[in-house]
């Protein structure tokens, strides 16, 4: 009796999403819903609020469908995603009271949280979790970035796009033409065209208050370095060898990327401000039109940036992007990796299978259609049949975000065309000339040993300390690039920087076998 | 005639019901982390909560060995003391002087709202002083670097460069607090018998000469007493403030030992490390108090303890 109510329970729902799917016969969930039949079942989970300080998630319109069509309620933990990494260390460092399902404040690289035996290894339930499971299939990648040392598989990730939507650089548009540029393909003819910038009254205000470029320091690696043939964003860097180097301790280019960037400071190309520079400074000068180059994700081109213009038609871009400088290297953007989050089940939960099969559904693509779309008649319509945003969607923001678009606290992945559909035609457009010849993949992520982890939480920190007040140092010239940088070096090495080498060529190696 | 025990409690039970809230906060929140220190030895398992504590890996000095292996070791002791010790020297006369100066003022409504004024800042979040900082000493639209322009010089990038960094730590932080510390120096002054005022006055005296030998000699206990207050606690630099102010441009100068222990604990998740890294400091913030005390009852006959 109850089983066949179910069943037609399961029905009624499926029929109803294949009519959400705007008829898609794909099946796009594997668990059977609703995941439990015991009424005011609940299931905790300590997760990442919205980005929008506005918004709060906890009564986010499409996670509340998601669980309703699973059959729970979910009991929250938000903590707000600027904060998250210092909230929740110490929380799962104690270990007290936790929530079933986890969102992990960072990657667990070092395996800190994993090899504690705090988390469930998941693959032992593999058997609840179907979606999981063909999803790990699709994404060997993935799985492969996933699976611990140990063998097993502890986290449910959240995943972005890797190669569209990057960090790229962005120039003024209306500035190139009006000195006749082109979009400068080398460092000699951008540094040219920062200086005429600097010569020229080209917002015509009579003021002498151009600024040639507004970058954040946390970009400059990824606009210059690539010149000098290093991956400085990634910091250790595997070569076409396959063999392991530390960026900032490459003799010679690290030098020579340096040396560049202390040439531009000196000259005023590159403001003194660079350290304390942010992304709500930059817009101010889009709006002022000040600024004749930046450097940001692609995503910010056309709604943030261009939008700032006051003559912005919304089909040719102001603010838009262009190839990366090459120097004695050809240059290249850096991509990302696929996983963003990371999701576990708490070990000492007594809710643990609703909970793995609830992680599970939120993984499936009938939830990931909601994260990405919305609900017809809510977010978007069909037209001819395809799918097409409301307008509420783009002009309210709040609102939008409210509903739990995206959502940072489920293990959502974000998908190119999705995102796209947001952006004006020149933006996508303009995107999609970057994927193929210029985005490179960074270094993967891959689990450390226990001893690689000890090894690297001992040595890391210093280093990373180290190369960044350095880096600012050489570059303002507080420290002498003639006279400090060998000392640096050997300050390097003192910091064990060959050990460290030697864990990371040691993971890539796993890295590539696991590839093959 | 001995009272027992019993009765010295009845005696005193309100006064012991109005200590027992301040011994119930010094025991939760002083005294009951201690426990804590313990990680310094060990290597803590990660969700292990309190018996973690007793169940983790001991691993004796290796944190200590690491802390003064690491290159950071020196230049985090001789930030955290210096910056502390210039909080002190500069910090400490301005009051006094302050407080002198203001109780000689005829203009005693001027010398009211002087007072009212300076210690209004006291009241001010560090955040909001740390943010005043920013924009203020700014390279590019600050006021001061304004004026520095207009004046011909040259702009100055204040807040990351390592050699300001003291400075304004020290300046921003007297500025905030002279006005309120002055407060106990001027109730000295008051304190002092106006009847040597006029005696003085009858002698001729000159006002410097009233200050110079009735005034300071006058104040000299409660100035000698706040100062070794003030030794004691002088490894506490506010982590808040120097947490706000730094940034990688400066470590140079501004890293002290509690923002070091606040990356590698929390950031990186280094917790039996920042343990100890916290517990040495701990120890040498103890060795001032014990030496500050001893210093105390040999000149003023006063001290804690």
């Amino acid at each position: 009796m109850k089983k066949t109510r179910i069943l037609s329970l399961v029905l009624a729902l499926m029929m109803l999403l294949g009519i959400a799917s705007a008829g898609s016969a794909e099946s796009l969930n594997l668990a059977q819903l609703p995941l439990t039949d015991q009424a005011g079942a609940t299931v905790s989970i300590l997760g990442m609020n919205s980005w929008y300080s506005t918004v709060d998630l906890k009564d986010a319109l499409l996670l509340k469908e998601i669980a309703d069509r699973a059959g729970v309620t979910i009991d929250w933990t938000l903590i707000d995603p600027t904060t998250y990494s210092d909230t929740v260390s110490p929380m799962l460092a104690a270990g007290k009271d936790l929530p079933d399902i986890l969102e992990m404040p960072d990657l667990d690289l070092n395996m800190d949280y994993l090899s504690s035996g705090m988390l469930e290894p998941l693959d032992e339930h593999f058997d609840l979790m179907p979606n999981y499971v063909a999803f790990l299939e699709k994404n060997p990648d993935i799985k492969a970035s996933l699976t611990a040392v140990d063998g097993h598989i502890y986290y449910v990730p959240q995943t972005v796009v890797t190669n569209n939507y990057q960090p790229v650089l962005m120039y003024n548009m209306p500035w190139l033409e009006k000195l006749g540029l082109e979009a400068p393909k080398t460092l000699d003819e951008f540094v040219a065209y920062l200086r005429k910038i600097k010569e020229t009254d080209l917002n015509g205000n009579g003021e002498n208050d151009e600024i040639p470029m507004s970058i954040q320091n946390a970009f400059l690696p990824y606009m210059f370095a690539p010149a000098f043939g290093l991956d400085l964003v990634s910091g250790y860097y595997a070569d076409d060898n396959g063999v392991v180097h530390f960026a900032a301790y490459e003799k010679d280019a690290y030098k020579a990327y340096l040396s560049f960037l202390h040439g531009l400071y000196e000259e005023g190309l590159l403001e003194q401000e660079f350290t304390s520079l942010n992304r709500d400074q930059i817009t101010a000068r889009c709006a002022n039109d000040q600024t004749g180059a930046t450097f940001d994700y692609s995503w910010q081109m056309s709604n943030l940036y261009s939008a700032q213009y006051p003559n912005y038609d919304k089909t040719v871009g102001i603010i838009a992007g262009a190839a990366p400088l090459s120097g004695e290297h050809a240059g290249f953007y850096v991509g990302r990796n696929p996983v963003s989050g990371i999701f576990g089940i708490n070990a000492k939960s007594n809710n643990k299978e609703l909970a793995i099969k609830f992680l599970d559904y939120a993984m499936s693509e009938e939830a990931q259609d909601l994260y990405v779309w919305g609900m017809e008649g809510l977010t978007y319509e069909i037209v001819d049949g395809a799918r097409q945003y409301l307008p509420r969607c783009t002009e309210d923001t709040i609102w939008y975000q409210g509903l739990g678009i995206n959502a940072p606290n489920m293990p959502s992945q974000q998908s190119t065309p999705a995102t796209d559909v947001l952006l004006p035609k020149w933006h996508v457009e303009n995107d999609r000339t970057f994927e193929e010849p210029f985005i490179r993949a960074p270094y993967p992520t891959v689990y450390a040993t226990e001893e690689e982890a000890s090894t690297s939480s001992m040595y890391q920190v210093d280093i990373d300390t180290y190369v960044n007040e350095s880096a600012v140092a050489f570059i303002t010239g507080t420290k002498n690039l003639e006279a400090d940088f060998d000392n640096y070096i050997a300050t390097l090495e003192s910091m064990q920087i060959a050990e460290m080498l030697k864990v990371r060529q040691a993971q890539y190696d796993r890295f590539a076998a696991a590839q093959k | 005639m001995k009272r027992s025990l019993g009765e010295r409690l009845k005696r005193d039970r309100y006064l012991l019901l109005m200590f027992l809230p301040v011994l119930i906060y010094y025991l939760v929140f002083c005294y009951l982390p201690m426990v804590g220190i313990v990680m310094g030895f060990e290597d803590y398992r990660m969700g292990s909560g309190f018996e973690g504590l007793f169940t983790s890996k001991w691993v004796g000095l290796k944190w200590f060995n690491q802390f003064f292996s690491s290159v950071f070791a020196w230049r985090l002791i001789r930030n955290t003391f210096l910056l502390s010790f210039f909080s002190l020297i500069f910090g400490f006369p301005i009051p006094i002087i302050f407080a002198v100066a203001i109780t000689q003022l005829r203009a005693k409504r001027f010398a009211k709202a002087a007072q009212v004024v300076t210690y209004l800042p006291y009241f001010i979040s560090t955040v909001v002083v740390v943010g005043m900082m920013t924009n203020f000493l700014s390279p590019s639209n600050g006021v001061i670097n304004l004026l520095i322009q207009k004046m011909g010089g040259k702009a100055i990038n204040f807040m990351s460069d390592p050699a300001w960094f003291r400075p304004l730590y020290v300046i921003s932080g007297s500025w905030q607090s002279f006005g309120f510390n002055s407060i106990i120096f001027v109730a000295a002054i008051m304190g002092i018998d106006p009847a040597l005022y006029e005696a003085m006055e009858v002698d001729g005296a000159s006002r410097w000469q009233r200050i110079v030998h009735l005034i300071l000699p006058g104040i000299s206990e409660t100035v000698i007493l706040l100062l070794i207050m003030t030794l004691g606690n002088l490894l506490n630099v506010g982590f808040e403030k120097v947490y706000l102010m730094y940034s990688p441009a400066v470590y140079e100068t501004g890293d002290v030992i509690s923002t070091y222990v606040y990356r590698q604990g929390i950031e990186s998740h280094k917790y039996g490390y920042a343990s100890a890294v916290g517990l040495f400091y701990s120890a040498v913030g103890f060795i001032f108090v014990v030496t500050s005390n001893h210093l105390s009852r040999k000149v003023t006959g006063s001290s804690l303890w």
